[in-house]
């Protein structure tokens, strides 16, 4: 397992979709926090406002499912379902000899991983730094530090969720551009049903999935119970997913 | 005891109605160079495909190293390399860096391997260069060093010489030969070009329209192929003595039915003949016979189809 997951971490650092993700993002999240903190761009009604951290808003775009899809689906789509279908390497991996459900699993850890520092970690790390720059580091007092971590780490574990999810449609489709179209028409239709859809029993069963705890893990307020919930959900569906996708690698054929 | 490294007991793949393999029993001896002949659709690449775990059987069994269930034949691949269809490369890649990920994968200590697998496919020199840059052949040839970069006791090349051109083709004829003599490498090797197996193979199969019609070595390949004179005549053990005697020859045989086959005298027919009336005896049949490689697979390829012809019923 080891030397796989090297290999694909090798793999993750000479892509160069990987790549442009990490420096669009990088410009794309610094020009958003510049023109906050300079107030050129005035937000409004974001989670971090409420809590006292209306300085990090422009988080609040990058927390928007459709938005982090698009990273996680266009990693997804260059990185594995490219081996798939233009190169063809992932015969090479077959053969090596290793079981497929590895195979999966380290595929799992470098994409959830290069998709985390292009969608998580990036933006988080050029708000930390741009605060400094500006002399604001004082807003990040315990209590705020104590939110982001709790805040950050339920939105992680469904985020690793949605990671393991666009490498099953990766794998299914073998196709870069099937892949993104396929993860945004999920994620677009998860957009309607809690926005739009008013019928009880299809709001119940959208409270009980992962895409309903992304927004909920930035709520300021969150009972105990509702956390534990969170995890349940995340632990749960990340492992229903995984188990799938190892299920349909296992049986796929490799053209 | 023989020690076999590739079995396959009624190994059948079907596609909703259709056969690509049907009951198909090959089996290879450790150190062999096995040719797997076939045309374009035959069915070799969905053999090799199977073999090699890309794709799964609908029937029949496989056993690779001795071992045949599911997670001791994943283990067996270990010990294999092989190229499939085509070479598959990470295009943004160098020569270099395609065998690192490969060697990562496999779990091979050091990197000495890699400068010396490139050297024995002549890549060495390839510095930056990227994969989606390297020509067909380079590209062919950096196939076959992944797949021999983990040392491998077992090569599979599907149609390996796709690409090369006429030097490339000899080069790699020799590699595999040395491979085979001084590692003892086993190798299937697939290709539907018959004179380039013939001149590296130690054992054929051939296959059509998914089914393998012969199993036969290259001496007994050269036996059917090779040119001679077929005779029958009244006294076979008498016309043995007067070949001879009198013609000088020992390069012939008395088959079990009496007729001689008899590889010397090809252009001079006459002159057996004439001796074999002068000894009194009569010649029932005298013909040439031995047919080129191609003809032989044709006419084996040719007996399948009638025989199917046959048995649709259809006259």
């Amino acid at each position: 397992m080891s030397n796989l997951m090297r290999a694909e971490f090798f793999k993750l650092f000479h892509n160069k979709t990987f790549w442009v993700l990490i420096v669009s993002l990088t410009g794309i999240s610094a020009l958003m926090h510049n023109l906050i903190l300079t107030d050129w761009w005035v937000m409004t009604g974001t989670p971090f406002e409420a809590v006292g951290l209306g300085e990090l808003n422009a988080l609040a775009v990058l927390i928007v499912p459709l938005f982090f899809n698009l990273i996680v689906s266009t990693l997804a789509g260059f990185y594995i379902a490219n081996e798939f279908s233009q190169s063809g390497v992932i015969k090479n991996q077959i053969i090596t000899g290793h079981k497929r459900a590895r195979i999966f699993l380290a595929k799992f850890a470098a994409l959830s991983f290069g998709a985390f520092i292009a969608a998580v970690a990036i933006p988080l790390a050029t708000a930390f730094a741009l605060l400094l720059l500006h002399g604001m580091e004082d807003i990040l007092t315990l209590s705020n530090l104590a939110y982001l971590g709790r805040a950050y780490g339920l939105f992680s574990l469904q985020f690793l969720c949605l990671a393991a999810i666009v490498l099953f449609i990766a794998i299914v489709t073998e196709d870069s551009g099937k892949t993104v179209i396929f993860t945004l028409l999920l994620s677009g239709g998860m957009f309607i049903v809690e926005k739009f859809v008013s019928k009880p029993f299809i709001v119940k069963l959208y409270e009980q999935t992962f895409f309903y705890q992304f927004s909920q893990a930035f709520r300021w307020e969150l009972a105990s119970d509702e956390m534990a919930k969170s995890i349940f959900v995340g632990l749960i569906s990340l492992a229903v997913i995984l188990l799938c996708g190892m299920f349909v690698f296992n049986k796929k054929e490799i053209k | 005891m023989t020690e076999f490294v590739l079995r396959t007991n009624q190994l059948t793949k079907k596609f909703k109605q259709d056969y690509a393999l049907e009951n198909v029993n090959v089996s290879i001896k450790k150190g062999e160079i096995y040719g797997f002949i076939g045309q374009n659709g035959a069915g070799k690449s969905t053999f090799l495909r199977i073999v090699t775990g890309l794709a799964f059987p609908t029937g029949g069994a496989i056993e690779l190293f001795g071992n045949h269930d599911s997670s001791n034949l994943t283990e067996a691949q270990k010990r294999m390399g092989a190229i499939i269809e085509t070479p598959a490369l990470f295009p943004n890649m160098t020569a270099y860096e395609n065998l690192e990920v490969h060697r990562l994968q496999k779990g091979i200590p050091g990197k000495a391997c890699i400068d010396k697998t490139l050297e024995l496919v002549g890549l060495q020199d390839t510095g930056r260069k990227k994969a989606k840059n390297f020509s067909l052949g380079m590209k062919q040839r950096l196939g076959l060093a992944i797949a021999l970069l983990s040392d491998p006791e077992f090569l599979i090349l599907d149609e390996p010489t796709n690409g090369l051109d006429p030097m490339g083709i000899v080069e790699l004829r020799h590699l595999i030969k040395k491979l085979n003599r001084e590692k003892g490498l086993t190798v299937l090797i697939s290709s539907h070009i018959l004179s380039e197996l013939h001149q590296l193979a130690t054992k054929f199969g051939i296959i059509h329209k998914g089914k393998l019609l012969e199993e036969l070595t290259a001496q007994e390949l050269d036996e059917k192929c090779r040119q001679h004179l077929r005779i029958k005549v009244d006294q076979a053990s008498k016309a043995a003595i007067v070949l001879e005697h009198e013609l000088k020859t020992a390069d012939f045989e008395v088959l079990p039915d009496g007729t001689i086959k008899l590889y010397d005298y090809l252009d001079d027919v006459h002159i057996v003949s004439r001796t074999l009336t002068k000894n009194g005896l009569v010649i029932e049949q005298l013909s040439q016979n031995g047919e080129q490689l191609e003809n032989y697979f044709s006419k084996l390829v040719r007996g399948l189809e009638n025989e199917q012809f046959n048995e649709s019923g259809i006259f």
